[in-house]
């Protein structure tokens, strides 16, 4: 953040919109390729026709149909409409379910956002002390824990780990739910964020929220140990480069009490490529966690796309795949920003 | 598979344990190559045929890892996937890491608007979940090993790309690249013969590593019913056939699959001297 005694400040302002500008046309421009891409993808896929009418269709109902799609107009006129659906936020309807898929998917965003949120805690929870530890000391236990985590977790596929986990702790010795979704059969907290341990909070249910989150634990763990080893490695090296810095030295020589060093020269000059990696990594998430909700029937958008993958149901593939593209593209700009914020080195 | 050149140890702490750790890594990793390539011909059953006598049969001295579902002997079915997800995984890395590499090499080398454009096009390609792209691949190509390979090729291509357009950036306007243009080669040969044996080293520790990630898509997307079809020894496809059962008690169908992949990825990983997965910003998980 930026401090009162900054001098040059106009400038740095007008730096700061330069820079947003840019970053924002940058997001802008990757959102539309993303969608080009998209648009390709629907035009291989085979037109519905044939799936929306049946098998005994006419030539002229065929022909019919395909005007209604608006299937003969050239194609760049269906990519202008096809785009301006998408930026209505019109994703198109499920051939399943005849539901718009936005729709559908605004139903299970909050299940895979809770679940990658909790995910993300861990994740946050066992690499940074780690982390911290094995990059102030380089060696010793912390290192060991950590880069033992670190390697079991970049070895495991995640899925499995989940099986694991539910043979160990459901079957075996049953402390956690069957793998059942959320609640496995209790009746949702009134939807407020849709987050179901919020929510049950709100409503003034805390025995509710506590279930809920009993039945995020595991797949949230499973989640941080398979995505944490880059964090664990990033903060480790971090850290540990702050900490051999000529200026931490120095203040070290000074015999500046250690906590201070901690707070004011490594924890500051560590955090920011920390911070980003974790907000890249949830960004990740909310569309890699595919296989972990498949494993705990868990009902957010991977688990979806998969489901609509079963019945041929593209418009419902494409609309989770341009969902979270879109939130991790977002994401990067709002990580670029906030970097650009946090490190002075960064704005000349 | 040639082992990459450990060239220059660095010195560190532990080095005789990591040195040794390393090493046992490549070896375990040599023996399961070994299992892929000859695999086939030492299997005690024949990994297709089901008993329908013995479904289900828990791990014992005739089943080492039990029977599936069916009464396929689950020992045999993990040896045979091993060529099957191995092979796979090579040719998709080979590909788009092969392709990847020589583009990176020529956005280097010409850098200006080519550069530009190869860059955004690969940050849009890396901006969709690892997993997610696989799908959609699948939804557009329909199915089988082609389009598994191609899905490995294009997840393999923007981090080779990247990986050795960053390295070789630096020696755009070296000397030698300077005199070897002088001298009447063209673009291409400058980039063949100059530019991508500087990055011989890059592209071979990012090789293990990439294919230890292949194996893992692979095993991911057949245990979502893409990519290797059931009947067929797959890892993932194995894990997958077994997971509705772990809540009956019988773990060994998934349980073995898995820890053949747990393994080869561990083993793979051990030929890079820093074993952080190249993926995409965030590290990504399957």
């Amino acid at each position: 953040m930026p401090t009162a005694e900054e001098s040059p400040r106009w400038a740095g302002a007008r730096s700061w919109g330069w820079f947003l500008l840019r970053r924002l046309g940058l997001l802008l421009l990757v959102l539309c390729a993303v969608c080009v891409l998209t648009f390709t993808v629907t035009r291989f896929t085979g037109t519905p026709l044939y799936a929306s009418i049946g098998q005994q269709a006419t030539e002229e109902m065929i022909e019919a149909r395909a005007e209604v799609l608006g299937l003969n107009e050239p194609v760049w006129v269906q990519f202008r409409t096809y785009f301006f659906n998408l930026v209505r936020g019109d994703l198109g309807t499920s051939r399943r379910t005849f539901v718009p898929v936005a729709e559908e998917i605004g139903d299970r965003l909050p299940a895979t956002g809770e679940l990658v949120i909790l995910a993300t805690f861990f994740i946050v929870l066992w690499t940074v002390p780690l982390g911290v530890r094995a990059g102030l000391k380089g060696g010793g236990a912390a290192a060991r824990i950590g880069e033992g985590i670190s390697q079991f977790g970049v070895s495991v596929p995640a899925f499995w780990l989940g099986l694991l986990l539910i043979f160990l702790l459901v079957f075996l010795w049953p402390i956690f739910p069957p793998p059942l979704g959320r609640l496995s059969g209790a009746d949702p907290p009134a939807a407020v964020t849709g987050l179901y341990t919020l929510d049950a909070l709100l409503a003034g249910d805390p025995g509710l929220s506590l279930r809920a989150l009993w039945h995020l634990t595991l797949p949230a763990v499973t989640l941080a140990v398979t995505s944490g080893p880059p964090v664990f490695r990033v903060t480790r090296s971090a850290v540990a480069e702050v900490a051999s810095s000529p200026y931490v030295e120095a203040a070290r020589s000074y015999g500046l009490p250690r906590r201070l060093i901690m707070r004011r020269d490594i924890a500051r000059n560590a955090f920011p490529p920390v911070l980003n990696l974790v907000a890249m990594t949830f960004g990740y998430l909310i569309g890699g966690a595919v296989l972990v909700e498949v494993v705990f029937s868990w009902p957010g958008i991977g688990h979806y796309a998969v489901r609509a993958m079963d019945f041929s149901d593209y418009d419902a593939v494409l609309g989770v795949v341009l969902v979270s593209a879109a939130i991790y593209v977002f994401l990067y700009f709002i990580v670029d920003l906030a970097q650009y914020a946090l490190d002075p080195r960064l704005r000349d | 598979m040639a082992s990459p050149p450990m060239t220059g140890r660095r010195p560190r702490t532990r080095s005789g344990w990591a040195g040794r750790t390393r090493r046992i890594r490549q070896g375990v990793f040599l023996a399961l190559l070994a299992v892929a390539v000859v695999g086939p011909w030492i299997v005690p059953y024949d990994p297709l045929r089901p008993d329908p006598f013995a479904p289900l049969a828990p791990p014992s001295a005739e089943h080492w890892f039990g029977t599936n579902h069916l009464g396929m002997d689950v020992f045999s079915r993990v040896i045979a996937a091993a060529r099957v997800d191995f092979s796979l995984a090579l040719l998709g890395v080979l590909i788009g890491g092969g392709l990847g590499s020589v583009m990176g090499a020529w956005a280097a080398y010409r850098r200006g608007w080519a550069d530009v454009v190869l860059l955004r096009v690969v940050e849009v390609l890396q901006s969709f979940p690892v997993l997610l792209f696989g799908i959609m691949l699948f939804a557009v190509l329909g199915g089988g090993y082609v389009v598994l390979i191609a899905a490995i090729a294009s997840v393999n291509f923007p981090l080779y790309l990247r990986q050795v357009r960053s390295v070789l950036i630096p020696l755009t306007d070296v000397g030698y690249v300077q005199a070897a243009k002088c001298g009447g080669l063209g673009g291409w040969g400058v980039v063949w013969h100059h530019f991508l044996p500087n990055a011989r080293g890059q592209i071979l520790a990012l090789f293990a590593l990439t294919c230890a990630y292949a194996i893992q898509i692979i095993a991911g997307l057949s245990f979502i019913g893409l990519g290797v079809e059931p009947p067929n020894p797959e890892w993932g496809s194995m894990i997958n056939a077994g997971a509705s059962l772990i809540l009956q008690g019988a773990w060994w169908p998934s349980l073995f699959p898995g820890l053949a992949i747990v393994l080869s990825v561990y083993s793979l990983t051990g030929f890079s001297r820093d074993a952080v997965r190249p993926l995409g910003p965030a590290g990504g998980t399957l």
